[in-house]
């Protein structure tokens, strides 16, 4: 395996000038029997190196580890990044950085940084080379490109570095809508309702966000881009309006609606016309979810006398039941490639993540103290992100599919809801 | 006067039909049917007296009784203050649900029947009526039972002839517990159909 990637770093011929180069690769990481290993040095900078630190390499060593494509190879300090170091700490690959800043030729007063990467091979030849520039507000995202074009030029697909959380917090009070990076970095609102405002979910091109809020007194559906800006609410004349969903495909947001008193799954285009009601049981329907086809759409509903996952069709044909265990299935989320629902599933009192393998039929619960709820997967369904009371208030963690590498995510007042955007950048 | 006399004649007359079997002429008995209850005890019937007495259940209706006393005390002009104080005399009350149900028990409706004799007194007002669960539940089908709660009660009242126009709702789920505590005392507060008025 180790001389047939070589060999293949081999047939690439160097460049000049930093070109990005792209490997005519099929390594698949998923089959891979070994992590490639990867050493990362320190990047050459005369800047200090705390801030250079935190702002930047420590961000992009987190994103490389948690590719699952590489492993990082420990270097002792002060080593040129050459193709010796390779050799010295037994690494395929050399990432070698620097960061450097000047004056901005349009307003000397700001710095812009530049930071230069190489990715190496063991024989030194350059598989990356890349320059990015921006103001010292961008250093973090771009730490986060880097990582993503490293994963890229391996897997021939981008990393999910730069995909967005979206979740709800009280920390300034009511629960608001907030953003913030893969790896819990950038925590910002953006909504501004100073009332209940909850359960945000991503467009599919990870520009807006739709969610709801009891501004006016009762739920209420907005739409809001991922800035702070562009707030609509959608009307419906509906009772209960929440749990909106953005269709993978096409303009179209699933959510629950009701008339007197009846909770059933609808649809809406995204400016509010073409209300379709698409369950007409006299059970409570809930908590839609779309497939990443968007030709089927999953559902809780009371209707077997317990809450319960169901799958539909898009247009509300072809009900079938998913889940069987337990008393109380909710919060029904797909893996990106369409063949598993991850869902809240009460065991033994406490709710903990459940993985229901719609091809196989096989489930298994990803166990954790306290009670687990409202799982989102990355957009390469590798993690998932969900939330825990396990510390006495409700926090957003991260762990991968499997429940190792957990990470709490957020410490600040109390935090839920998340959703994961659906692009990987 | 009228109304003891006709009691009283009732009385004797019934106890006349009681007493005629006995001054028929003979006639060959009726064949005797097994009693089909033996479970309670047979008591011998009272021996037939001749002086007529009223039935026992003759209720004497010279002493009326007395009507409840209707204390009237002025309402809260402000409508927050009236919400506590409408809450805190029982004049409107909340119904009260078990553990992931909607239905509405017999406690539930005895509070909405009182709630509802009040909103029809005082038609000045208008009603909220916020859907609530307990913290067990998940979030996004908590919001969905709680609507239903909502319009439960909202339905009762209208029953109850209470203006539909009237009463709005609003499902908070879990989102607003009344009782922030993790126990069974905690819960049974926090699943309910709480009124609240508001402005007509």
């Amino acid at each position: 395996m180790k001389i047939a990637t070589l060999t293949l770093f081999l047939t690439i011929a160097a460049t000049a000038a930093f070109p990005q180069t792209q490997i005519q690769t099929t390594i698949d990481p998923t089959k891979a029997t070994s992590l490639l290993r990867i050493a990362i040095p320190f990047p050459r900078t005369a800047l200090e190196a705390a801030s250079i630190n935190s702002a930047f390499f420590a961000p992009l060593t987190r994103d490389i580890a948690g590719s699952g494509i590489f492993a990082i190879a420990p270097i002792p300090p002060n080593i040129p990044a050459t193709a010796d170091l390779a050799k010295s700490v037994n690494a395929q690959l050399v990432l070698s950085l620097a960061v450097d800043a000047q004056p901005l030729a349009s307003d000397p007063q700001q710095n812009e940084y530049i930071i230069e990467a190489r990715l190496l091979d063991s024989t030194g030849s350059v598989q990356l080379g890349k320059r990015y520039r921006g103001p010292w507000t961008a250093i973090t995202k771009i730490a986060h490109t880097l990582a993503n074009d490293v994963v890229r030029t391996l897997n021939g697909k981008p990393g999910i570095f730069l995909s967005q959380i979206g979740f709800a917090s009280n920390r300034d009070g009511n629960f608001e809508i907030y953003l913030m990076d893969w790896d819990g970095g950038s925590q910002r609102r953006i909504t501004t309702h100073n009332a209940l405002s909850i359960l945000p979910s991503w467009s599919p091109d990870n520009e807006r966000m739709v969610y709801t809020s009891f501004v006016k007194g009762t739920s209420d559906m907005y739409i809001i881009n991922r800035r702070g800006g562009g707030r609509i609410r959608l009307h419906t004349g509906l009772g209960l309006n929440t749990s909106a969903t953005f269709s993978p495909v096409g303009n179209d947001i699933a959510f629950v609606g009701s008339v007197l008193g009846n909770p059933d799954i609808y649809l809406i285009r995204d400016d509010g016309t073409n209300i379709r009601r698409l369950t007409s049981e006299s059970s409570i329907d809930s908590t839609p979810e779309w497939s990443p086809n968007g030709r089927q759409i999953s559902f809780t509903s009371g209707r077997s006398g317990t809450p319960q996952i169901y799958v539909m069709d898009a247009e509300g044909a072809n009900v079938r039941r998913i889940s069987f265990e337990g008393e109380w299935n909710d919060d029904a989320t797909w893996s990106p490639d369409g063949e598993r629902l991850a869902y809240t599933s009460r065991v033994n009192g406490r709710f903990q993540i459940r993985i229901s393998n719609l091809v196989t039929g096989e489930t298994h619960i990803v166990a954790g103290e306290g009670s687990n709820e409202q799982p989102t997967w990355s957009p390469d369904g590798k993690w998932l992100a969900f939330q825990s009371n396990r510390t006495g208030r409700w926090q957003i963690y991260r762990m991968r599919v499997d429940g190792t590498d957990l990470l709490q995510l957020t410490f600040n007042g109390e935090n839920k809801d998340p959703d994961w955007s659906k692009k990987a950048e | 006067m009228n109304k003891v006399l006709k009691t009283f004649v009732c009385g004797v007359a019934l106890i006349g039909i009681a007493l005629v079997p006995a001054c028929r002429t003979k006639k060959t008995p009726p064949p005797v049917v097994a009693p089909t209850v033996t479970s309670t005890s047979s008591t011998p019937p009272p021996p037939i007296d001749t002086t007529v007495k009223p039935p026992e259940d003759f209720v004497k209706t010279d002493t009326v009784a007395a009507e409840p006393k209707v204390t009237v005390e002025a309402l809260p002009a402000d409508i927050e203050e009236l919400n506590r104080v409408a809450q805190q005399r029982g004049l409107l009350q909340d119904a009260f649900f078990g553990y992931d149900e909607a239905a509405l028990s017999a406690n539930a409706q005895t509070a909405l029947t009182t709630s509802a004799n009040w909103l029809k007194q005082n038609p000045g007002y208008n009603v909220l009526i916020e859907g609530h669960c307990d913290e067990r539940g998940t979030e996004q089908y908590n919001l969905a039972l709680g609507d239903r709660r909502a319009n439960i009660a909202r339905e009762y009242l209208a029953t109850l002839g209470v203006d539909a126009s009237r009463i709005r709702t609003v499902s908070y789920g879990e989102e607003r517990p009344f009782d922030p505590g993790h126990d069974e005392s905690a819960w049974a507060k926090n699943r309910r159909a709480h009124l609240v008025l508001v402005g007509r």
